[in-house]
């Protein structure tokens, strides 16, 4: 078992997460209740990262983030900041390529509460971001909950695009999907086994989890 | 008072004016899809107009001339949504105490509910409570905002009968407990009479007639309002001056139909074609022919038995115009009338209101 490369995939299923959770907690708000005709656009562009092999994912962060070009050389003079081959980088890529995993059912739990809902909120006093964080958030919750628990599932599986954007560099950016393939190449499998049935357990948990608040949702009480 | 005078071509095309003073309870009726809901959510803020002014008070919410168009959370507003939009995730208490500003909400909300016959369901969530219950709720928490003005949306659309009857009587007793202006939006009549101290008849966006109900009812101003306060016997005609001051002559129907004796106001030229009306109070039926003006011998065509009142189908024996009326089932059981047996009708001339034919525009 790889612990080094089991608390790195944890750290970077959070820190997914988090960094994550506010943005895609706008995007979606605005996606369930804008009238924009720039609407159907970004929800396709959104869904792109489901559809897209991992690999043009990844080639394209390579080739875009990259020390020779412009955006990577940029970010490497001015801010010391390294995207390729560095758990920075590997964040990065993560939270772009978890964005339908989030956005997808917060988007759904924003576009189930009734606009009139909202409206009552306003009428009843209550400024915008009052009745986000007293009446939509609260309703929106069990879609939280959801986002986080699928966002971290899916990073702590994901192989492809943290493979060619972050390489594999124990400590640094070698996951525990790297360290399962890592394995399965030396013929170590009884390595590879255990690091796999902690992957399958923990994704387990938080499919499970999302299931179970799904149950517990107050605009289906009818 | 609530004023309100505003315009607007789309999504919802709008030109309406009326006012609401405090104590008053002023009935928005009109068909579905006529703006009445629109025209709420103009007060409430929830939408704005492209012309106009909507005033409290003083006080300016919306003038477009100006440039004022206040948010909903600035106007004092009691908003009591259709479908009611409780917060699904809060208890009565918190439902109604997030809309009150005082110090002790909590203690504020209570009381609104206790007041409203709520006692021991504040810790009920809305989808614990029964329709009226709702309702109720939705009613606390508008009047825990402290409004200025009060608006009700169909409140009693989605509730059941026994409910609505209960929920009628404590309107009432809201409307004379609370002097604040009250602006119901309904499609039925029927509500609107019983509750409004005024009707404002609302099609297609425009405000066509306001009065009392009574005024509303018995002298409809043009023929649409005619058709939508669902007044049966309406029917065309010409009018004619008479010799006699005062009185003037109505044809009924076409070129040789009966002619009836009506009050001349001067305000209908000679031989103007005209819609006119006349309130099922102001016919009485009778078996032989009576004194005075305005009768017509006529034959009971149909009857339609409804419980204990009968929906009656007159034909006139002069031009074949058919006149409605409701009578009781017990005078057909006694025999008193038959179904093809021959009446007469009378007309009371004070109860025939005639109209001008014009079209459904108002005047600009």
């Amino acid at each position: 078992m790889d612990t080094a490369a089991a608390a790195l995939s944890l750290k970077l299923a959070a820190l997914t997460a988090l960094v994550l959770l506010p943005l895609a907690m706008w995007l979606a708000r605005w996606l369930a209740t804008s009238a924009s005709r720039a609407r159907p656009l970004i929800e396709a562009a959104l869904l792109l990262p489901l559809l897209l092999p991992p690999t043009v994912i990844g080639f394209y962060l390579l080739t875009g983030l990259g020390g020779a070009s412009p955006v990577g050389a940029w970010l490497a003079d001015h801010a010391g900041l390294r995207l390729v081959f560095s758990f920075e980088g590997l964040l990065f890529a993560s939270v772009l390529i978890n964005l339908p995993f989030m956005v997808q059912p917060l988007q759904r739990s924003f576009a189930a509460i009734p606009g009139s809902v909202r409206e009552a909120a306003w009428v009843s006093g209550l400024s915008t971001w009052r009745t986000f964080c007293r009446i939509e958030l609260p309703l929106a919750w069990p879609g939280v909950l959801a986002g986080v628990a699928l966002t971290f599932a899916h990073t702590l599986g994901e192989f492809g695009v943290v493979l060619m954007v972050g390489g594999n560099i124990a400590g640094q950016t070698r996951t525990l999907s790297i360290a399962i393939y890592d394995r399965v190449q030396a013929f170590d499998n009884a390595a590879a086994a255990q690091m796999s049935l902690l992957l399958v357990a923990l994704s387990l948990l938080a499919l499970g989890l999302v299931f179970a608040l799904n149950r517990r949702n107050p605009l289906q009480e009818r | 008072m609530l004023s309100v005078e505003i315009e607007q071509a789309a999504p919802v095309p709008l030109h309406a004016k009326f006012d609401c003073r405090p104590g008053e309870l002023v009935a928005l009726v009109g068909p579905s899809g006529s703006g009445k809901s629109t025209l709420l959510r103009c007060i409430a803020g929830l939408a704005h107009p492209s012309r106009g002014r909507i005033g409290c008070g003083d006080r300016a919410w919306f003038d477009a001339a100006a440039g004022v168009r206040l948010p909903p959370q600035q106007r004092r507003v009691g908003l009591v949504f259709q479908h009611y939009a409780l917060f699904p995730h809060l208890d009565a208490l918190h439902n109604v105490a997030l809309a009150s500003s005082r110090p002790d909400a909590a203690g504020h909300a209570a009381q609104l509910l206790d007041r409203l016959g709520l006692q021991g369901l504040s810790g009920r969530r809305p989808s614990q409570l029964s329709g009226g219950q709702q309702q109720r709720v939705a009613l606390a928490r508008a009047l825990a905002r402290e409004p200025e003005v009060l608006l009700l949306d169909e409140p009693f659309s989605a509730v059941d009968q026994p409910a609505r009857h209960a929920l009628y009587r404590e309107l009432a007793e809201l409307h004379r407990g609370v002097p604040l202006p009250i602006v119901l939006v309904t499609h039925d009549l029927d509500e609107a009479r019983r509750l409004a101290d005024r009707l404002v008849i609302v099609d297609r966006g425009l405000t066509l007639q306001q009065g009392t109900p009574a005024q509303v009812l018995s002298q409809p101003r043009n023929a649409r309002v005619a058709e939508l306060v669902g007044i049966q016997n309406h029917f065309e005609g010409v009018f004619r001056h008479g010799d006699e001051p005062g009185w003037g002559r109505l044809q009924w129907g076409a070129a040789g139909g009966p002619q009836l004796r009506v009050r001349d106001k001067r305000r209908i030229e000679h031989e103007a074609a005209v819609s006119w009306v006349i309130p099922a109070e102001h016919i009485s039926v009778h078996r032989a022919p009576p004194e005075g003006p305005n009768v017509q011998r006529a034959r009971l065509a149909e009857a339609l038995v409804l419980g204990d009142i009968a929906l009656c189908r007159f034909e006139l024996a002069d031009g074949g115009a058919t006149v409605q009326l409701h009578q009781t089932t017990a005078q057909l059981q006694r025999g008193e009338l038959v179904v093809g047996g021959e009446v007469y009708l009378q007309l009371d001339p004070a109860g025939l209101h005639i109209m001008p034919r014009r079209g459904l525009q108002p005047p600009h």
